[in-house]
């Protein structure tokens, strides 16, 4: 049984919220190496680790829910304008020329942002996901966030989409107010390009099924 | 902060999607309709709303009863202008509101695009869907125009103050 956000059996939201918190501070910090060597890596694992991960915790095909990211969007909520909006090319369009051998098996897990130093000034965004669900119909699907810069937790999400239908095409948008940084952490994330990273978590019924990383530039434009 | 779900349901068309991002400064010029569901979350007024918007399509309704665990507020949306459909509209909620996971839930009903000539008024479609049986739920409707935003900020607001109402006086 585990705390989680979102949706969830029994007892209404106000009396998870509160489970949430006690179990939050039990949390056992647990090393990435231990992690490798468990057979399946629960939400909680991840929620106890300090720092970025160097690997990938599951392999590409832990995902046999056919779950596929297709599009990322950011935008800035006090203008009211996109900054930043990538989608999947659908799949007819992908080059049929390449030798499967030379395919690297963690292309489309990993994402490297350049942002110019603005981005950093931003007070309150909205950043959307879109994914599409294979055939299957996939039960407390998950995701735990953790953005770093070098060891400083900079933000965490844990949010529970619940249930999937088969083959939908689905959207989630989190509106939320961007971590106030000083301006001496501003600088130092601009002469550190790549060292601001996240580690993006996706669980089915409580197992890792996906591990995404990205890395983060604030020197473009610069 | 307390967080309270809100869910969005009501017939395919009815524009619960546009509702949606109309509320939340989307642009609302290219909607297609809903083959999952769309999620936002928020804050507004203090609070933290998980919003779910699930499709309507008939093949997409029999998955609904996935999304009503732990369901603060029910926000029924009707599109004004489906005479045609008043009666599946008025039969879908009815086998809503007996969820037993529904019960207690906060209910709006939207009266959705009064700006369409030939819309019903919210009294009209209180007289249709028979609105007044309900005595299980706390309800409202209340006309709106998701094209125009009109009204949509009143009916929110008044899900958030019952629910958060209901659930003070609880504690």
């Amino acid at each position: 049984m585990s705390a989680t956000t979102g949706k969830k059996k029994g007892g209404g939201f106000l009396s998870r919220q509160a489970k949430t918190k006690d179990k939050g501070q039990q949390l056992e910090h647990i090393s990435e190496d231990e992690l490798l060597k468990k057979n399946s890596v629960s939400p909680d694992d991840v929620l106890g680790l300090t720092k970025i991960t160097d690997n990938y915790l599951c392999p590409p095909e832990a995902n046999i829910y056919g779950i596929d990211f297709t599009r990322f969007k950011l935008r800035d909520m006090d203008s009211g304008s996109v900054i930043f909006e990538v989608a999947k090319p659908p799949p007819a369009e992908e080059d049929e020329d390449v030798d499967p051998d030379e395919i690297d098996p963690n292309a489309g897990r990993f994402v490297r942002y350049q942002f110019t130093p603005q981005f950093l000034r931003l007070k309150t965004v909205g950043a959307t996901v879109e994914f599409v669900v294979g055939d299957k119909p996939v039960s407390k699907f998950r995701m735990i966030e953790r953005h770093f810069f070098k060891e400083k937790l900079l933000k965490s999400f844990d949010f529970e989409f619940g249930f999937c239908i088969p083959h939908s095409r689905n959207t989630v948008e989190h509106i939320y107010e961007f971590p106030t940084l000083t301006t001496e952490e501003i600088q130092d994330m601009m002469d550190h390009p790549f060292d601001t990273r996240s580690d993006s978590f996706y669980f089915v019924e409580d197992k890792l099924i996906m591990h995404n990383k990205a890395d983060y530039a604030y020197n473009s434009g610069a | 902060m307390n967080t309270y779900l809100e869910d969005l349901k009501g017939l395919d068309n009815a524009g619960k999607t546009t509702i949606l991002k109309k509320f939340n400064g989307e642009d609302i010029d290219t909607i297609s309709p809903t083959l999952g569901f769309n999620i936002k979350t928020l804050e507004h007024k203090g609070f933290k709303l998980n919003i779910w918007d699930v499709g309507g399509q008939k093949s997409l309704r029999s998955y609904w009863r996935n999304y009503f665990e732990s369901t603060d507020g029910l926000i029924w949306v009707v599109d004004s202008a489906d005479r045609m459909r008043m009666n599946d509209c008025k039969q879908e909620l009815q086998a809503l509101l007996v969820e037993e996971r529904l019960a207690g839930a906060t209910l709006l009903v939207f009266a959705n695009k009064q700006d369409l000539p030939g819309s019903l008024t919210a009294q009209s479609i209180r007289e249709a869907m028979e609105l007044d049986e309900i005595k299980t739920h706390h309800w409202l409707i209340q006309d709106c125009s998701a094209v125009t935003g009109e009204n949509l900020l009143k009916g929110i607001d008044w899900v958030i103050d019952d629910i958060a109402s209901r659930i003070f006086t609880m504690d």
